[in-house]
């Protein structure tokens, strides 16, 4: 058989234009001196301030609407727009005093009547807003209406007493927006084009690709480093460390523990590793929808006592999260927690014994108890890893463990909402360094929303009912300290840790990571 | 989708069944035999299935550990490592949670082969029993039995099972029972075509005239006839489902990760990559590679045995 | 003709409709989802409120009608979490998922002919023996796994080309901005290649197996012994008679190889942040944003519908034996 030339010559042709492209530039174009580019795992949904639901989002919005207060990097409230507030006799009215001469991104001045109009625009149950706002802040501190009193003086009204910095901190995620420019907008105008108060305006948002920002001129309360931000989406975990790498992005969270090295050893970028305030542990619930073995015996404080000691959390944190950690012994994050509490140490004998004398010896088999433990994945760092390593802990010291690893938006979220975990689940709730009361929130009553386990301790429930009458601060940790005791003997919780949180940073900018899970950037600069 | 392909009725003898009535058995496996002996990749396949297969039917013999034994303080051993006293305690390393990448390799035969085998059988007899019921009575049947498939045809098969698996839940039920739901247009066209053809032929009227009910003379006159191009887009098909396992773990929606699977094992590898645990990767990976080409190989095989002018059926 | 296309139209309203009942059924089966639509912190009473605002709280056969009756006026509903028409959101994401299909079913076809057709022609010799062995490799590799291997190693080691993102062309093309098509042209293409290999290697190794086999199959047919005993080149043979009768059952595929490249999108998209429908589509699964799961099932059921007309319309030109009924 003859050779036969022609299919030969149009794949080589084919080949050469592949190729042709990578002749033609081999270098893509890295981010100027003028930007910053910033990888996130997901894009945001819309642009309306009040639909603000997860943290992603809340990273853009940040910089776009300013707040009246806002949370600094040490942790501490700071006023933003507003300088100063004053609290009516009651407890009831907040007031507070905004600075002058600020305006919104379409040069509208942002007067106390804005300020009020944002509160009441959320509020409106026909605008059916669904985000942070409404779901979370104004059912937080008891909102009841919002006035404007004067140019500069606005005051919220609130239905109760409450401790001030939480109250403060909740009103600070409140991103404040301008009346006139938003009543001329239908909500879907809202939704795609927003006009902002902070440093930062949206130029353009691709969905799915990135969010870009640039700096507006005139903004005087704070000093922005960058002209440019994109928030570029990046879904997959290993694309977005290889984006780093190759030095097309600046800055990435949630660098998976197993590729920090990778980072470090680049040349181009380097991992912050910052302890971040997320509380991570186990519950106990002691719903009586959980029948078995397992879950009566987990009923028995002095059983959840002995699992505390189970469990080698120090390990876990070097080994599947990259870390060292100091194990969590209460559910507030330093430095409002109470000072004598010492974490459980892992001492498995200690377990044993202490399950012996609860009355569960090992059987014949070997085994005290049945239970399954919950546990989601694709939340949390590592999330899954950790999960099967605490169950292998558990099996250790008897204990007959099926773990049951769940999808989290499909699966383990619905299950959470309905108190439908357990009986021993996996799970981490967000806290914040400037109130001990805000992380205690989840524990706020027997069935309230967030308290998972339904834990009911009259002691616990007590001391909520004091701190309600209580003004002065030093009093009011001295209760914090004895109800967070009373949580520490009894144990609703296997307490693990606070979620340490990974940021790849390009070398190429100074940029310091915050605790808190926020990725606040105007103060980026350049490195020399 | 409407439009008959007359031409290959025209141009061809219509497909004769591969042997009318039914073959001596012996002549059938000589041929078979010399067939195989010629061709030497179809052996290496049948063995490398072989092996998979043992491994899957006899996992907890021959696996060395338990699989999901963790060691945290031995996580991430390399390959080939000795320890102190020069034993190789876990010969193709450990994993992110240090459990035995060996024994996780050999019970991940077993889910992984299962998913793909019984999601095969359920898609197949599903496809060829509506298939052949389609083209057996034709008519409204037919029609009706048609339009659904036209409708899943339209329905892009990985939104249905992303749909499926994130409203159920991730679980080897689901995810064996959606991916065989999903295969059943193939072999429902292949059999409805082949019966049709098969229909009017003189074994089915004699049949028909010694009183035979209609399932009897479906199955036991027909589908003996046609089973051949549905067994080589069944072998084919197991391969895929195998891929297909490993594309929904990597979205998160395979098999949890207490249960070791193929497709599991290097989805979750990706983590540990940039880090230099190549192992992680490399053996699921191979696992994946071998047994996907194996059956890929012994599909062409059995096509071009049973009938050549099959070829261009299934892949 | 014409009769017989607007019964293929009614066909696929049918079809279409039963796509859109099928995914509604699933996307309800298991019960509602306003959890993923209220904060972490929500109390039972907001929960009750959002479901009601949502529309959630209707029986299943209402809301199913409901969005019937308004898919007829041509309106798919807001996206739940967006709140802007569902409808526009998914064309808006369609250029860059058909400039990533385009690319990859061009790749798979392009290429595969001539790969196909060497290897006939070679039959036996060591280049076939190649060649099929790297397309049966090719038909073995997770697609996820092969784009995470080009990132790791064209992308960041040789740095060759972008590990992720997209440049658009076809959009300034459809709005008429050449200049701009023109100038994004050769770094889309770049952005292109990584993507368009994950997803199309597996098709390509296919076809190339398929152009193959059946081209061995053509050319030991009569009329091309015949062709060959006229005398004529071997060329003339392979391109002119043979290659024509060969490609038809490659045709056939890429009718189906449009919903097969579709879940390769899924992955490719997630894996290389490539801003597709595939994405658009997996989030708004994962969290239950129905009317926007809606109107990209329709879009992608009304393509597919249009596809397989436009290729029984094309074999007519390839076979004039084949008629349309």
């Amino acid at each position: 058989m003859k050779r036969v030339f022609s299919p030969l010559g149009i794949l080589s042709i084919v080949c050469l234009l592949l190729a042709m492209p990578l002749m033609v530039s081999a270098q893509a174009a890295l981010p100027d001196d003028t930007t910053l580019v910033i990888g996130q795992s997901v894009d945001i949904a819309s642009l309306e301030p009040s639909l603000v639901t997860s943290r992603q989002e809340a990273n853009i919005f940040g910089h776009v609407f300013a707040t009246l207060y806002e949370i600094s990097e040490d942790g501490t409230l700071q006023p933003y727009l507003a300088n100063s507030y004053s609290i009516s006799e009651d407890g009831l009215e907040w007031t507070f005093t905004l600075n002058e001469g600020l305006t919104c991104q379409d040069g509208e001045a942002l007067t106390a009547e804005d300020v009020a109009y944002t509160f009441q625009r959320a509020a409106n149950p026909d605008n059916a807003f669904t985000g942070n706002t409404v779901g979370f802040v104004m059912p937080g501190v008891g909102y009841v209406d919002a006035r404007a009193d004067s140019e500069l003086e606005v005051t919220i009204v609130m239905d109760e007493r409450q401790s001030e910095p939480l109250r403060l901190g909740l009103l600070s995620e409140v991103y404040i927006h301008c009346k006139d420019s938003y009543e001329a907008m239908t909500l879907e105008e809202a939704a795609t084009t927003p006009i902002g108060s902070g440093p930062y305006r949206v130029v353009e948002w691709v969905r799915d690709d990135y969010v870009l920002i640039e700096k507006v001129a005139d903004f005087t309360l704070r000093e922005s480093g960058f002209e440019r931000i994109y928030w570029r989406v990046i879904p997959e975990a290993s694309t977005r460390v290889a984006e780093l790498i190759a030095g097309n992005v600046d800055i990435i969270a949630n660098v998976p523990p197993d590729q920090i090295e990778a980072v470090n050893n680049s040349g181009t970028a380097e991992v912050q590793a910052v302890q971040g305030t997320r509380r991570m542990y186990v519950g106990f619930s002691q719903r009586d929808i959980w029948e078995g073995e397992g879950a009566e015996a987990i009923r028995n404080p002095a059983v959840r006592r002995a699992l505390q000691y189970a469990v080698d959390v120090p390990t876990i944190c070097q080994q599947l999260l990259g870390v060292e950690c100091t194990r969590a012994a209460s559910m507030v994050n330093d430095p409002n927690s109470n000072p004598n509490l010492t974490p459980y140490p892992y001492d498995p004998a200690e377990a044993e014994r202490l399950l012996d004398e609860a009355g569960y010896p090992r059987g014949e088999d070997g085994w005290r108890f049945d239970i399954t433990f919950q546990g989601p994945r694709g939340r949390y760092l590592n999330d899954a890893a950790v999960v099967q390593a605490i169950g292998q802990y558990l099996t250790d010291v008897g204990i007959n463990v099926t773990v049951e690893i769940l999808d989290w938006t499909s699966e383990y979220l619905p299950a959470v909402r309905e108190h439908n975990v357990g009986p021993m689940f996996f799970l981490g709730t967000g806290g914040a360094t400037w109130s001990a009361l805000y992380d205690m929130t989840d524990i706020r009553e027997p069935q309230g929303g967030t308290n998972y386990t339904e834990w009911n301790n009259a002691d616990w429930f007590a001391g909520w009912e004091r701190l309600a009458n209580i003004t002065d601060p030093a009093q009011e940790q001295e209760v914090i300290n004895e109800m967070l005791q009373i949580m520490y003997d009894d144990s609703p919780w296997l307490f693990l840790y606070f979620q340490p949180d990974f940021y790849g940073v390009s070398n190429r900018i100074n940029w310091q990571a915050r605790r808190d899970e926020q990725v606040i950037v105007y103060n980026a600069t350049l490195a020399e | 989708m409407e439009t008959q392909l007359e031409h290959s009725e025209k141009t061809q003898p219509p497909p004769v069944p591969v042997a009318i009535g039914r073959p001596p058995q012996a002549s059938a496996w000589r041929r078979a035999r010399h067939s195989l002996l010629r061709a030497r990749w179809p052996i290496v396949a049948i063995i490398i299935l072989l092996i998979a297969t043992l491994f899957a039917v006899f996992g907890p013999q021959v696996s060395p550990k338990d699989p999901n034994r963790q060691n945290l303080m031995l996580r991430l051993t390399a390959p080939f490592t000795r320890d102190e006293a020069g034993a190789m305690d876990f010969p193709l390393g450990t994993d992110a949670l240090g459990r035995d990448v060996l024994s996780r390799l050999i019970y991940g035969a077993r889910v992984s082969l299962a998913v793909g085998v019984t999601a095969v059988v359920i898609g197949g007899f599903l496809g060829t029993s509506l298939g052949m019921m389609a083209g057996y009575f034709g008519g409204k049947i037919d029609d009706m039995i048609m339009r659904i498939a036209d409708i899943q045809l339209a329905f892009p098969f990985i939104l249905l099972t992303i749909m499926v698996l994130v409203v159920l839940g991730p679980g080897v039920v689901n995810l064996v029972l959606v991916l065989g739901i999903g295969q059943w247009v193939t072999y429902a066209r292949i059999a409805r075509g082949q019966t049709i053809s098969h229909r009017e032929k003189e074994y089915v009227e004699a049949a028909r005239c010694i009183g035979a009910r209609h399932w009897q003379i479906m199955f036991k006159s027909i589908f003996p006839n046609i089973v051949a191009p549905l067994i080589v887009i069944a072998s084919f098909n197991v391969a895929s489902v195998i891929l297909a396992e490993a594309s929904l773990s990597f979205l998160g929606l395979g098999v949890p990760p207490t249960v070791p699977t193929w497709g599991g094992m290097l989805a979750e590898s990706r983590d540990q990559l940039l880090g230099g645990s190549w192992w992680l990767a490399v053996f699921p990976g191979l696992a994946i590679m071998l047994t996907v080409l194996a059956l890929n190989i012994l599909g062409d095989w059995v096509r071009d045995f049973l009938d050549p002018r099959l070829r261009g059926v299934g892949f | 003709m014409a009769k017989y296309l607007v019964r293929r139209l009614l066909q696929s309203v049918v079809v279409i409709l039963g796509v859109t009942l099928l995914s509604f059924l699933t996307l309800h089966l298991a019960g509602d989802p306003t959890y993923l639509y209220v904060s972490e912190r929500a109390t039972q009473e907001e929960i009750d409120q959002t479901r009601a605002l949502l529309g959630f709280d209707r029986p299943l056969p209402e809301q199913y009608l409901r969005f019937v009756v308004r898919l007829a006026q041509g309106d798919m509903g807001n996206s739940l979490r967006a709140r802007t028409p569902a409808l526009p959101l998914v064309m808006e994401r369609l250029p860059a998922t058909l400039e990533l299909t385009i690319f990859a079913m061009v790749i798979s076809t392009l290429l595969a002919i001539p790969i196909g057709i060497i290897s006939a022609v070679n039959r036996g010799t060591a280049l076939d023996g190649g060649v099929m062995l790297f397309a049966m490799f090719g038909q073995s590799v997770p697609s996820f796994w092969l784009g995470i291997m080009l990132i790791l190693f064209v992308g960041l080691s040789l740095r060759w080309l972008p590990i992720s993102g997209q440049v658009p062309v076809l959009v300034p093309l459809l709005q008429g901005d050449l200049m701009t098509a023109a100038e994004n042209f050769p770094q889309a293409f770049r952005h292109l290649i990584l993507p368009g290999l994950t997803i199309g290697v597996f098709s390509l190794s296919r076809n190339a197996r398929l152009v193959r086999s059946s081209m061995l199959e053509v050319l030991a047919q009569d009329y091309v012994v015949t062709a060959r005993s006229k005398g004529l080149r071997e060329r003339t043979v392979i391109l002119r008679h043979a290659l024509r009768n060969a490609l038809i059952p490659v045709i056939t595929m890429i009718g189906l190889e449009f919903g097969f490249l579709l879940s390769g999108v899924v992955v490719a998209e997630t894996v290389f942040s490539w801003p597709g429908v595939g994405r658009l589509v997996f989030n708004a699964i994962t969290q239950r944003d129905i009317p926007l799961v809606q109107a990209a099932v329709v879009t992608f059921s009304f393509i597919f519908v249009l596809l397989n007309l436009l290729i029984d319309l094309l074999y007519v030109q390839l076979d004039p034996r084949v008629q349309l009924k």
